[in-house]
């Protein structure tokens, strides 16, 4: 049901994109240039890739373009699937300290679990727009925090700047330190798990007020755990230190639960262990100070040394890079190839590897047929920091790379030109 | 005697028109010249640098590219550093017999980059409240202040910084305040002692906020709650300085035209100001929007000192012209911008196009992360620039991070640029340091090497991290 509503989306997105001329420019081909597809045809010199209806209808060496198709011209530019962060507030924060844009966090009301940000996601943000420009096609936007260790469930975003930016809900945030120590979080968590499983197994009983009425989670709070504790929600649990790496994998083995690590800043030193219990991470690689007790051992070689050990893992950087900056992904990759990391690996951490770890990858993650068509021209290496992006395309959508930041750069570099108004 | 103040400093010797000014030790001699109090003066350094650089051999780094800092780029060059000094650049060196040679082949050599502001050590890691020292929020204005007294020379964020290729340091108090206190700029080396850090002769800098933080702090707290409470917060502050100023110059006049007057009371945070209204003490202001920074420019008219740089300046490049015209300085991130209001006209091509009117343009980080990789900032920034028409080359987009710096700390005539006698600040990068895969291989500061990637025996560790991490582990 959710695939036919969404195909509907982008049915609408791409007659949106082409402004009702659909005849004319039904079919956008990208031709030449290198292609990473990230898929079973590799890299591609010289190939092309064909779009139609929002998603990628062929990709290969030798594909002919049918006539009337809108070709962008990729010579002497690295083709790339378009960029991901695994945990922003895109779509749910324009400006930071501004009460009336923000939009992400539960605090002070009584949602936790039960809080979602489908709702409350803007879909003409110039923070989308701007990261767009950047590169960045897709994203998790997620809750910041709520007053309890569950902040609620995130959402997969694709950056269309159109109503149809909601691709499917997104995984269940937890912060066990919000609970106010280790023991408490752990210990919380836990009990929460006991007394949602409890309430679910004796729902009916329960709301004819035959079960106890003690649970520490409200009703509504406990329904939105239930896709959680049934495996059918990933639960992103934020946690950087060793001991609490080592927690979150015993509570993945005890509960069954779908489990992936956001932080994980000592990942590198439990990185056999991740591995063996198929944990994911999602990690910032620019982490190196001991920025608090449980990030003591933060390295530059998280990335590497999780590569290393078959960690599948993403990179998604916090900070001033979880939204207006969210694009820093690129970078961030690029820092952990300086680090030890392969190219290769690095590119995929910000591309197929999210898509893979928070089950996308149908849809998102590579150049392939049949997903949706969400691809960057890049003018260099993608990863280098003196790169530019010259092309990006969401959703089948060819956008124009201006954001309010280029036009704000443009009525000032024409400063001379202009009229009094702006002197 | 007991009219005798003792606010002169116990080392300074200053001759002031010609009469000796000493300490209590001194002030027979004072006494002895003349029937009165021996003249009181300020000491303007009571907590000096006992910095000195560390042991360094002659040394010649050969075949390098090297950004010289000044705009130029040398291709093959060679760099010689002898007794902690740059000696010669270039590729007709005479390299005296028993240098250290170092194969640059294939490395690219730059001065050390200068961060113009960063609170490290006034809020080292762990971030933990007792490690919070770098706002005196208790008060608008907070002259009186030291950042200096704040620096935790332990803060493992020093030993991430210098593996960045960062040799100098300009560490400021926050922006919660109108008028935030005094900055200090040090060496990024390891020392037990902040006064081990301080760079030699680099004059004190004031920390001022326009906007948005001043209003948040205080607001709620009896003011300002406004912009326009702002600008009359610093302009009381700025009208109490001048008629300090006033007082200490005729008591200076009358005392040195032979008057037996008495010296106006001591104030610490008025000392500050008048130290800048003297032209001692740079102005360092945390502006945001245009229309402030013009504000700012026209209340230094109004009290005449001079702003050395604004800082974050996120929209300089709205009046980079005016910027470039009144000679003030921008330090800015290469794309930050949109965490709030006044940061939200951020546009990527704002240090290329403040560089391109002219004006004085400087990469700062304003973070323990940032300023690990502060040359990715600036290659940001360059590459932004470039792909509008703003073509400026890597050897002057390299002045953005070291003698642009050293100009806005008053220190470019010791550091910021690879010149025969500066200071040997210099680092030696894998490539081309605007790349993202470049890294800082050896770092030297005043001729000695400090960091060196390929030998763990230059890590550094602070205490904090002793028997907690394993050294160098973080990189």
């Amino acid at each position: 049901m959710r695939k036919s509503f969404l195909k509907i989306l982008i049915i609408a997105a791409v007659a949106l994109s082409v402004g009702g001329n659909l005849a004319s420019a039904k079919i956008l081909a990208i031709k030449g240039g290198i292609i990473h597809t990230l898929g079973k045809k590799g890299t591609l010199r010289n190939g092309v890739i064909l779009i139609e209806n929002g998603r990628i209808k062929r990709v290969g060496a030798n594909i002919s373009i049918p006539a009337g198709a809108e070709v962008i011209d990729a010579t002497g530019k690295i083709v790339v699937p378009g960029f991901m962060h695994s945990g922003s507030y895109l779509g749910l924060s324009e400006i930071s300290l501004t009460k009336d844009s923000n939009e992400h966090s539960a605090k002070k009301s009584p949602f936790s679990a039960a809080f979602d940000v489908r709702y409350g996601l803007k879909s003409n943000s110039v923070v989308v727009a701007d990261n767009r420009r950047h590169g960045l096609t897709h994203a998790i936007s997620q809750p910041s925090g709520s007053d309890g260790i569950f902040s609620g469930s995130g959402a997969v975003i694709s950056l269309t700047s159109s109503p149809d930016m909601v691709f499917a809900k997104g995984p269940m945030i937890a912060n066990p330190a919000k609970a106010g120590n280790r023991n408490l979080g752990w210990g919380k968590i836990r009990l929460i798990l006991d007394q949602v499983i409890y309430y679910n197994d004796n729902h009916s009983r329960i709301m004819k007020g035959e079960g106890p009425g003690d649970f520490l989670l409200t009703s509504y709070n406990m329904d939105a755990l239930v896709p959680v504790i049934k495996g059918r929600q990933k639960l992103v649990l934020m946690v950087d230190s060793v001991d609490d790496i080592r927690q979150a994998i015993a509570l993945k083995k005890d509960y069954g639960l779908d489990v992936i690590i956001s932080g994980a800043a000592e990942g590198w030193q439990v990185a056999r262990e991740l591995a063996a219990a198929k944990v994911p991470v999602l990690i910032n690689p620019q982490t190196n100070l001991p920025s608090s007790f449980g990030a003591l051992a933060s390295s530059f070689h998280n990335a590497a040394k999780l590569a290393k050990a078959g960690v599948e893992f993403a990179i998604s950087p916090g900070g001033m890079a979880r939204n207006h900056n969210a694009f820093m992904v690129a970078q961030m990759a690029g820092l952990a190839v300086a680090h030890g990391l392969d190219w290769d690996r690095a590119l995929r951490a910000i591309t197929l590897n999210p898509a893979r770890i928070f089950g996308i990858d149908k849809s998102f993650g590579s150049i392939e047929k049949g997903k949706i068509a969400n691809i960057v021209l890049w003018d260099g290496d993608p990863l280098e920091v003196t790169s530019n992006v010259a092309h990006v395309i969401v959703g089948g959508k060819n956008y124009p790379l201006v954001s309010r930041r280029t036009l704000l750069r443009d009525r000032y570099l024409g400063l001379k030109n202009k009229p009094y108004a702006f002197h | 005697m007991s009219k005798i103040r003792k606010i002169v400093g116990s080392t300074a010797m200053l001759t002031v028109a010609g009469l000796l000014v000493m300490n209590m030790a001194g002030t027979e001699v004072a006494k002895a010249a003349e029937d009165r109090a021996a003249l009181v003066t300020i000491n303007k350094n009571p907590y000096p640098s006992t910095y000195e650089p560390f042991p360094s051999t002659t040394t010649v780094i050969k075949n390098a590219t090297v950004l010289t800092g000044t705009g130029a780029k040398l291709e093959g060059a060679s760099v010689l550093m002898e007794n902690g000094k740059i000696v010669g650049v270039g590729s007709d060196l005479v390299i005296p017999y028993g240098t250290e040679v170092i194969d640059g082949t294939g490395k690219w050599v730059t001065p050390g980059i200068i961060d113009v502001h960063s609170h490290l050590g006034v809020y080292a890691s762990p971030g933990h409240k007792s490690l919070s020292d770098g706002n005196e929020a208790t008060s608008p204005v907070t002259a009186d202040v030291w950042a200096e007294h704040s620096v935790w020379p332990q803060d493992p964020g020093f030993s991430r910084a210098i593996a960045g290729g960062v040799t100098t340091i300009q560490i400021l108090p926050g922006s919660a305040n109108l008028i935030g206190g005094r900055s200090v700029t040090v060496k990024n080396v390891p020392s037990r002692t902040r006064e081990g850090m301080k760079f030699p002769g680099a004059p004190y800098g004031l920390k001022m906020a326009c906007g948005e933080n001043p209003k948040r702090v205080y607001g709620k707290k009896g003011g300002p709650s406004t912009r326009m409470a702002n600008m009359a917060g610093y302009r009381k502050a700025w009208i109490k300085a001048r008629e300090y100023k006033a007082k200490w110059d005729k008591y200076t006049k009358d005392y040195n035209a032979g008057k037996d007057v008495k010296a106006p009371k001591q104030d610490l945070e008025l000392d500050t100001l008048m130290g800048v209204l003297n032209g001692e003490i740079l102005i360092h202001n945390h502006c945001y929007r245009a229309d402030e920074m013009v504000d700012m420019i026209n209340m230094a008219k109004e009290f005449n000192y001079k702003i050395s740089a604004f800082h974050h300046a996120v929209e300089s490049y709205k009046i980079a012209d005016i910027l470039a015209k009144e000679n003030v300085c921008s330090a800015m991130w290469s794309d930050w911008w949109g965490f709030k209001l006044e940061a939200f006209d951020g546009v990527d091509e704002n240090i290329p196009m403040v560089a391109s009117a002219g004006a004085c343009a400087i990469v700062h980080s304003d973070d323990g992360n940032g300023i690990q990789r502060l040359n990715q900032e600036a290659a940001k920034a360059w590459a932004a620039g470039r792909k509008v028409g703003l073509d400026f080359t890597e050897g002057e987009a390299f002045s953005w991070l070291t003698l642009n710096a050293a100009k806005a700390l008053g220190i470019a005539d010791k550091t910021g640029s690879l010149e025969p006698g500066k200071m040997a600040d210099v680092v030696i990068w894998s490539g081309d340091p605007f790349s993202v895969y470049s890294l800082a291989e050896k770092v030297f500061i005043d001729g000695a090497l400090l960091y060196d990637r390929a030998d763990k025996n230059t890590y550094w560790q602070s205490d904090f991290e002793l028997g907690q991490n394993v050294k160098g582990a973080h990189q």
